[in-house]
């Protein structure tokens, strides 16, 4: 029996030195490492052009590592603590916390490798930190909207949003929505909310630039008066306890956006990152009901929109590499190439390129085709010269003691100033 | 040789080797990254900066000021006190019902084993969510005995009961292991008191439990260990919501580690917790002298 | 008087057959998801009948991410999990005896540092054990997901120590006397008398190395390493799409061979329940 059991052992253990093994690497060849999130259709694209990066290239070799988006995160955080991030990836609004580990593209830009020539630079600012340091290059462009259901709107006998509507021409839709047909008037409390409606109302309060949610420099907060947040508060709060938005129980249900109550037919409006748009716009055509694109409310109708252009995520070259150079030759042709870019189809957001987006554009569906325009009429409102792409570290734990705040608010528990002292102390406080 | 014979086979010696394996892991794999995280919870470690500076007891001094961690306290306790007596309860009564000598117990036994072995997929989280959505499953049945529905998720004291009913529907596990000691009892012992004309109930009081007590006060502390550290339930139903009512203490070491980078505190956090749970695990093994049967010792 | 049996025998059957369909409904919807379209599932409606049968959510699941199919996920997850397994019952049945039958100096020590080792979430853990492994040049193997298990494992060393104490000390003196040593003992006595608690091992731990993804997320690097537990979390992606239909019906495959380890098992637990008793 000892010695059935002490074989066996040893076989264990032999198959573990097998498996620990093949993992050989080329010496000649240059080896990049790199990850993304996504879904299945991204994975599949993302290969086939790396397959085809790899065909042009035949000294570079790309090990890729695909992720769902938490896990990505993870994952990320180990290799961080292990020196050994990829030498390219990707990476969202939150990157300030992986600033440590980016390596900028500055002098690839300057020496060529990056190819900058048809992306404007507009679209270069949105992944450069308040010194003009490319960080990375955009993936896509992305900015926040509205995405309302426009025959709930006729039949609730409400005029349509407009560009330049306000917050109280928002809160009076939800209501009469609610009043006329039973479902919420706006629905969604994501993460979105968050940027698109909190941060951009203390945006669009003052001169054009003069207030932000934080400051430019991520070093403190952006306003100085936090009941400036109370009556945006008090609105939230209002609109959960009449029902004309979904309280913590009903929100609970929604796991993503494709489940908001917009698209189940449940509400009037939601909150979107409009790269999310062309999804739910293809689910609600197929039931027969039409969505639209609004943009964000203001404070005053010829106040300040509030609205930027963003990077929905981009491509970053890491410190760890010990290909910077090739990687960056990558990144470059990832968002340059229109062939790559054919077979991308611009699933990460609207490409930077000009040519390629055009070259898109040219074939865009229904639902790409609102976003395209919308992202085009939020690129004509007026921005201050100097805006804040990144969202400093520790942001989501504001973000869950706002919601909470909310909640509190709708449940009579404290005042809406209150509240907004809160939040303002909570986000005072991840800078100490 | 004699000498040699009499070292391989002295107590001390056959202990260690038996006990190697996990003598040779603990140092290696388990003693590291515990006294690394013991190191943390003395400084401001974050994931995202690495750079670790030495903080002293503040964040230990945190704790005690941090509205969120008391209530997840509160809340940790709350769902181990209702959870784990319900789960074992309700395991070694199926374990027991399916004793019976016959075909259909095998089958009725993976009927009951199955939802243990979904764990906390999305899939599950998903009908989890459906079930006491406001217009689900049970709400739908209240309703039909003219109740009003009830906002399981919209309202903090409720939300805990789905995600604990959640954990005594996985029962399996325990259930598994009381049935393999349920096997164990000699039927000798069943004879001997059929003779002395005890009947169904006085036989499972006098002989299933006592002879199981080992077998329960395993399950017992396992399952109070696993309970404190509940983690997916919370994690895919509810995400601690509504208004923290189901800020499980794992979930909020997660977020302290991972979302807001604090893994400094997380560790304090999970120290503090550490001595919490040793307390309560002692506290059950001091009790047992008095109720755990043991035929080894006996 | 048989007819009374009767009844009472088909109430027991009743009773036990409705309640386990309660149990196990929650599943039988997953299965069913599996074969409706991403919109039915997401209204959540709780038929178990889809409205629109859907026959194409396994194959565009099993078809996997880029050129690499569920195959491959569910060899790496078998490999995996079966030596994990079998490494966990040996060494915890070998540590599980020391700590239960051997008087040793440091016993109560390793036992304290046993249950200790369950006290401290994985979350805490995690980065530090990565480093560990990483300064081994191991990450990347499949070693750090099998090799920890060659050292036993607390939940079911424990267990395992709880069933020996059912394991009557008459039996060992006896083989004593017949000249065994304690070596003789664990190999002709304990380790066969613990075969209930061997199955249980093998059950739980092979559905929990199965249900893993923490260990093959940190750990694997390349997708043709992945495992089930990682792949069907590929559908699933908070920040764009996720492919419900496809991800339940990945889901409801991957119970397949945890379930079919259990029958296998669980034969063992329920045959002659009652007739093996150590002293009849």
């Amino acid at each position: 029996m000892k010695k059935r059991i002490f074989a066996l052992f040893l076989a264990a253990l032999m198959i573990l030195s097998l498996a620990s093994c093949g993992k050989k690497e080329e010496s000649e060849d240059i080896v990049l490492r790199m990850a993304w999130w996504g879904s299945q259709t991204r994975h599949d694209r993302t290969v086939q052009v790396i397959e085809m990066y790899e065909k042009e290239h035949p000294n570079v070799k790309i090990e890729y590592e695909f992720y769902s988006f938490d896990d990505y995160f993870t994952k990320l955080k180990t290799l961080v603590a292990s020196d050994q991030v990829w030498d390219v990836f990707q990476l969202g609004g939150n990157f300030p916390e992986y600033m440590d580990k980016i390596y900028f593209l500055n002098e690839f830009i300057k020496s060529g490798v990056v190819d900058t020539k048809n992306i404007s630079d507009a679209y270069l600012k949105i992944t450069q930190d308040t010194d003009g340091n490319q960080i990375g290059l955009s993936n896509g462009l992305n900015t926040y909207g509205i995405a309302y259901d426009v025959d709930m709107f006729k039949a609730a006998g409400v005029p349509l949003p407009t560009d330049t509507w306000t917050w109280d021409d928002y809160a009076d839709a939800a209501r009469k929505i609610k009043a006329a047909t039973g479902h919420f008037g706006s629905s969604g409390f994501t993460s979105s909310e968050f940027i698109a409606g909190c941060s951009t109302y203390i945006g669009q309060q003052g001169a054009l630039g003069e207030n932000g949610f934080f400051n430019l420099e991520l070093t403190g907060m952006g306003f100085k008066d936090a009941q400036m947040l109370a009556p945006y508060i008090q609105m939230r709060a209002d609109l959960i306890k009449e029902g004309a938005s979904p309280d913590a129980g009903a929100e609970m249900e929604i796991t993503n956006i494709e489940n908001d109550f917009l698209v189940t037919g449940e509400a009037g409006m939601t909150w979107v990152a409009v790269n999310q748009f062309p999804t739910i716009y293809d689910i609600c055509a197929k039931e027969g009901r039409t969505l639209a694109l609004a943009t964000l409310p203001r404070v005053s109708k010829d106040g300040n929109s509030g609205s930027v252009i963003q990077s929905s995520q981009m491509l970053c070259v890491s410190k760890d590499s010990e290909h910077k150079q090739a990687a960056a030759e990558f990144i470059s042709w990832f968002q340059n190439s229109t062939e790559c870019n054919d077979v991308l189809q611009g699933e990460r957001g609207i490409p930077i390129n000009d040519n390629v987006r055009k070259s898109l554009t040219a074939n865009a569906t229904p639902g790409q085709q609102v976003m395209y325009d919308y992202v085009s009429l939020v690129g004509t409102f007026k921005t201050p010269d100097k805006i804040n792409v990144l969202s400093p570290s520790g942001q989501d734990q504001v973000v869950d003691l706002y919601r909470n705040y909310i909640q509190q608010v709708a449940k009579g528990e404290i005042t809406a100033a209150e509240a907004a002292d809160l939040t303002y102390k909570a986000a005072e406080a991840i800078f100490k | 040789m004699n000498k040699f014979k009499k070292f391989i086979y002295n107590d001390n010696t056959v202990g260690y080797v038996f006990a190697l394996p996990f003598i040779f892991g603990f140092l290696c794999f388990s003693l590291v990254p515990m006294v690394t995280s013991l190191y943390y919870s003395f400084t401001d470690y974050s994931l995202g900066t690495k750079s670790a500076s030495f903080v002293g007891l503040s964040n230990f001094a945190r704790l005690f000021t941090d509205d969120i961690f008391i209530k997840s306290l509160g809340i940790t306790l709350k769902y181990v006190l209702i959870s784990v007596p319900l789960k074992l309860a309700f395991a070694l009564f199926v374990a027991f019902l399916l004793t019976r000598k016959s075909k259909a117990v095998t089958l009725y036994r993976s009927l009951y084993y199955i939802p243990s072995l979904v764990g906390g997929s999305i899939a599950v989280a998903l009908v989890w969510k459906q079930i006491f959505a406001r217009k689900g499953l049970i709400n739908s049945v209240l309703d039909g005995f003219g109740l009003s529905a009830i906002n399981w998720f919209g309202d903090e004291k409720l939300a805990l009961f789905p995600l604990i009913l959640m954990s005594v529907w996985q029962f399996g596990s325990s259930m598994i292991i009381f049935a393999a000691g349920l096997k164990e009892i000699p039927t000798s012992y069943y004879e001997a008191a059929m003779i002395d004309g005890a009947g169904g109930w006085k036989k499972f009081l006098k002989i299933t439990l006592p002879c199981l007590s080992p077998i329960i006060l395993y399950n017992l502390i396992m399952q109070t260990i696993s309970a404190f550290m509940a983690f997916t339930q919370a994690f895919v139903i509810t995400q601690g919501g509504p208004n923290n009512g189901t800020m499980m203490y794992a979930l909020y070491v997660y977020n302290q580690a991972f979302k807001y980078n604090n893994m400094g505190y997380a560790c304090s956090m999970s120290w503090v917790m550490l001595v919490v749970m040793s307390i309560i695990t002692l506290v059950i093994f001091k009790s047992s002298k008095f109720w755990v049967f043991s035929e080894a010792d006996s | 008087m048989k007819t009374r049996k009767h009844i009472s025998t088909l109430l027991y059957h009743l009773f036990v057959l409705a309640f386990g369909f309660c149990m196990v409904y929650p599943v039988l919807w997953m299965i069913s998801g599996s074969f409706k379209g991403n919109a039915e599932i997401l209204r959540g409606g709780l038929n178990l009948i889809p409205k629109d049968f859907v026959g194409t959510n396994y194959s565009t699941g099993w078809r996997g991410f880029s050129g690499i199919s569920f195959k491959t996920f569910f060899m790496n997850s078998a490999f995996i999990t079966s030596i994990a397994t079998l490494g966990t019952m040996l060494s915890s049945a070998f540590v599980a005896y020391a700590l239960s039958r051997i008087k040793f100096k440091g016993r109560g020590l390793w036992f304290s540092c046993m249950i200790a080792t369950m006290m401290l979430p994985g979350q805490v853990i995690m980065i530090p054990s990565y480093l560990i492994w990483y300064r081994l040049g191991l990450t990347s193997t499949y070693v750090p997901l099998i090799l920890p298990y060659f050292c036993g494992q607390a939940f079911f060393i424990y267990q395992m120590m709880q069933f020996m104490k059912g394991i009557p000390r008459e039996l060992d003196e006896a083989a004593r006397i017949d000249g065994c040593s304690k070596y003789g003992i664990f190999g002709r006595i304990i380790f066969p008398l613990l075969k209930p608690s061997i199955i249980t091992t093998v059950i739980i731990q092979f559905y929990w190395k199965w249900d893993d993804y923490m260990g093959p997320l940190l750990y694997l690097n390349r997708p043709k390493q992945y495992t089930v537990s990682i792949a069907i979390k590929l559908f699933a992606d908070s920040a764009s799409t996720t492919d419900y239909g496809a991800m339940f019906a990945m889901s409801s495959l991957s119970l397949i061979p945890v379930f079919l380890i259990f029958l296998i098992f669980n034969r063992y637990l329920v045959e002659g329940i009652g007739t093996s008793g150590l002293k009849g």
